[in-house]
């Protein structure tokens, strides 16, 4: 007669020695076929990628990342690669700052009547779909930023050759970086507030009783509490960016070259996608050179992806979380 | 009594339910077609012509089959007809622009089916035709050397005309394109600069210069909001974009604008349809037959596999679909600025259909 068995130890044994009960049988392997099916996707998705540009691959090996085209009339991916870490990076830098502003004041500095309707607000920004942040980057801050902010800045900050001469649409890496900063600052900002609040009430108002002003406080407990929690979360947004195809691809004004200044058209590698996916180009090997685009993309998540395990984890040891 | 208003109660519900079953049973048996619907997908520049109250339209309330028809560009059209997911496919790019794609469609025919132009449009404040542009000047503008409108070589073909300093902002499109395809086979013919460095295709990677947009309406919606931009639209979007369109020189020397005369007199070097039928209308040669002829014209065409589609109904509603096209469908969309195919086209064109036959 089969006891049920409520230890531990029994219940992760469904099926060395005695079953203990039907129910956890049936929950251990419907969620091991759920794990299972996951990393069988994941895998499939980099097999069929990888497959797919195996042309590409072979014709132009790593010479592809180094120019922006091919001689037979194909794209080079260089200055994607490169529209994708300047964009990406130039968002992050943007987002950071404004984000981490937008959670202090949420969680220290705003009156409790604000706080509510602030972050809903905030959070909704997050739900705003993409395609639709494209069309207002069209229709409203592209103009926006060829009669007014490109050219203030141009003569202002001209010296430096990320803010050169405004030719063109306004279709730029610049209106790129504020389309993806809109984008990825409720991310963080949620997120940073989250972890804002969690600081442990003693800590703070030991600070404050210590003598420090507001910012002192917190600059030093609650900026080191929440380092871990807050680089995942930026990590998060960046992940958000470099993945970001459509609003991109309708801002950034699809030109296949790059040069430093900011104002001047480009391409990511997410967008070059979003455009040609379904019209490659006539070369023989364009199709796979856009699948070459998307190993490079899924190489840089996957990067993105380690990197924000280390520091999380690093910051999680020094806080004395054991793992 | 309770028991009575029960029955009474059932009763009732049980005549609505029959009510309005007999009603559905019988208003469906009245409101059913017997039409056949098919697919198509491809050219934004045809899709005017297809679309709204056109020819899908009146193909409908002529036979009762529905044509449906979506704008997706010339690439992915011919995509789409060579996996069959349509049941015909529309580019104003030939056949052998796709020959080494993945999908070159090899079973397919192509079948011109209209006629009209690409165009030039500038948004510098100078009426419909009034700024003159010649080939050279423009794949100058397009391989990024020529950078203001103010530019000597422009002033000395627009005499007379005040011209802006403002910087050119140069426009075109970023998705796969049969308006691509023309404009720069156009370019190519009048520049070998430009035939070396970019050459022509439906899809370009390597733009000199200038920002990339979706669709045509993508381009128009561009220019029209830039003051001091240039771009290339299919004729029927410059009329509904008011967009103003330049005046080409074509080879005769005469400065032209877009019209469906201007548009026919190019078709006027097709004396003769190859058996591909594949035709190129771009810079007509000089003569006084093409004195005014548009020199970025162009046919359209219509892809669908030698042996058929899916059913024998499909390949017949779509046969008879393009044969409606040909015959009746040329006069009614000349307000988009398409003319009407010559006989010599049309007769090659019913000759290539009457070959495609459901196996």
């Amino acid at each position: 007669m089969s006891t049920f068995d409520a230890t531990s130890d029994a219940a992760r044994r469904p099926f060395k020695g005695r079953r203990t009960h039907f129910g956890d049988l049936i929950l251990q392997v419907t969620a091991g076929l759920a794990a299972a099916g996951a990393i069988f996707l994941v895998g499939m998705i980099i097999y069929k990628v990888v497959e797919g540009a195996r042309l590409s691959l072979s014709t132009f090996g790593l010479g592809f990342l180094t120019h922006t085209s091919e001689i037979n009339g194909d794209i080079g991916g260089k200055a994607f690669l490169i529209g994708t870490a300047v964009t990406s990076i130039g968002a992050l830098a943007l987002a950071t700052p404004l984000a981490l502003g937008v959670a202090l004041f949420l969680s220290e500095l705003a009156p409790g009547w604000i706080r509510g309707p602030v972050t809903a607000l905030v959070e909704t920004l997050a739900a705003i779909p993409s395609v639709v942040i494209g069309l207002w980057g069209i229709i409203v801050l592209i103009p926006n930023l060829r009669l007014h902010v490109m050219p203030a800045l141009h003569s202002t900050l001209g010296f430096i050759p990320l803010f050169g001469p405004v030719t063109g649409t306004g279709a730029s890496i610049f209106a790129a970086i504020i389309v993806l900063t809109i984008m990825i600052l409720p991310i963080i900002a949620s997120i940073s507030r989250e972890l804002f609040l969690g600081v442990p009430a003693e800590l703070k108002e030991g600070a404050l009783a210590l003598g420090t002003t507001r910012w002192e406080m917190v600059r030093g407990v609650v900026f080191p509490f929440a380092r871990g929690g807050v680089a995942a979360a930026m990590i998060l947004g960046l992940a958000r960016a470099l993945g970001e195809a459509i609003a991109v691809s309708m801002v950034i004004g699809a030109f296949n070259g790059f040069s430093w200044n900011l104002f001047s058209a480009g391409d990511t590698l997410a967008g070059r996608l979003a455009n040609d996916y379904s019209s490659p180009g006539t070369a023989p090997t364009a199709t796979s050179s856009l699948f070459y685009l998307a190993v490079i993309l899924l190489v840089f998540s996957i990067v993105v992806n380690l990197i924000a395990q280390v520091i999380v984890r690093r910051a999680e040891r020094r806080q004395g979380l054991v793992r | 009594m309770p028991k009575n208003g029960m029955l009474i109660r059932i009763a009732l519900a049980v005549a609505a339910i029959a009510v309005v079953a007999a009603t559905a049973a019988g208003s469906g048996s009245a409101a059913r077609t017997s039409g056949v619907t098919i697919n198509g997908a491809g050219s934004s520049l045809i899709a005017p012509a297809i679309q709204g109250t056109y020819w899908a339209k009146h193909f409908h309330g002529a036979t009762g089959n529905t044509v449906n028809y979506s704008s997706v560009g010339s690439g992915t059209g011919e995509k789409a007809i060579d996996t069959r997911q349509v049941s015909f496919g529309a580019s104003d790019a030939p056949l052998s622009v796709y020959k080494n794609t993945p999908n070159p469609c090899a079973g397919c025919v192509q079948i011109p089916w209209a006629l009209t132009g690409t165009v030039p449009v500038a948004n510098i404040g100078l009426a419909n035709g009034k700024l003159h542009l010649t080939g050279t000047v423009l794949a100058n503008i397009y391989l990024g050397k020529i950078t203001t409108w103010n530019n000597s070589a422009i002033k000395k073909i627009n005499p007379g005309v005040k011209l802006p300093s403002k910087p050119i902002s140069v426009v075109y499109r970023s998705d796969g394109s049969g308006d691509t395809y023309v404009w720069t086979h156009y370019l190519s013919a009048v520049s070998k600069a430009w035939k070396s460095r970019v050459g022509f295709s439906t899809t370009i990677t390597n733009w000199p210069t200038g920002t990339g947009f979706k669709g045509n309406s993508g381009v128009a919606a561009a220019v029209k909001s830039t003051p001091g931009a240039i771009g290339y639209v299919s004729a029927a979007y410059v009329g509904s974009s008011h967009l103003d369109s330049a005046a080409l020189q074509n080879r005769s020397s005469h400065y032209v604008t877009v019209s469906i005369n201007a548009i026919a007199q190019a078709a006027k070097i097709v004396t003769k349809v190859p058996s591909n039928n594949e035709i190129s209308l771009v810079n007509p040669p000089a003569s006084s037959k093409y004195a005014g002829a548009w020199p970025i014209s162009t046919f359209t065409y219509v892809f669908l596999h030698k042996n058929g589609d899916l059913n024998a109904a499909a390949t017949n509603t779509t046969k008879a679909f393009i044969k409606w096209a040909l015959q009746h469908g040329q006069y009614m969309i000349r307000p988009l600025t398409f003319a009407p195919l010559s006989s010599i086209v049309i007769n090659a064109s019913l000759k290539t259909l009457g070959q495609v036959s459901f196996k």
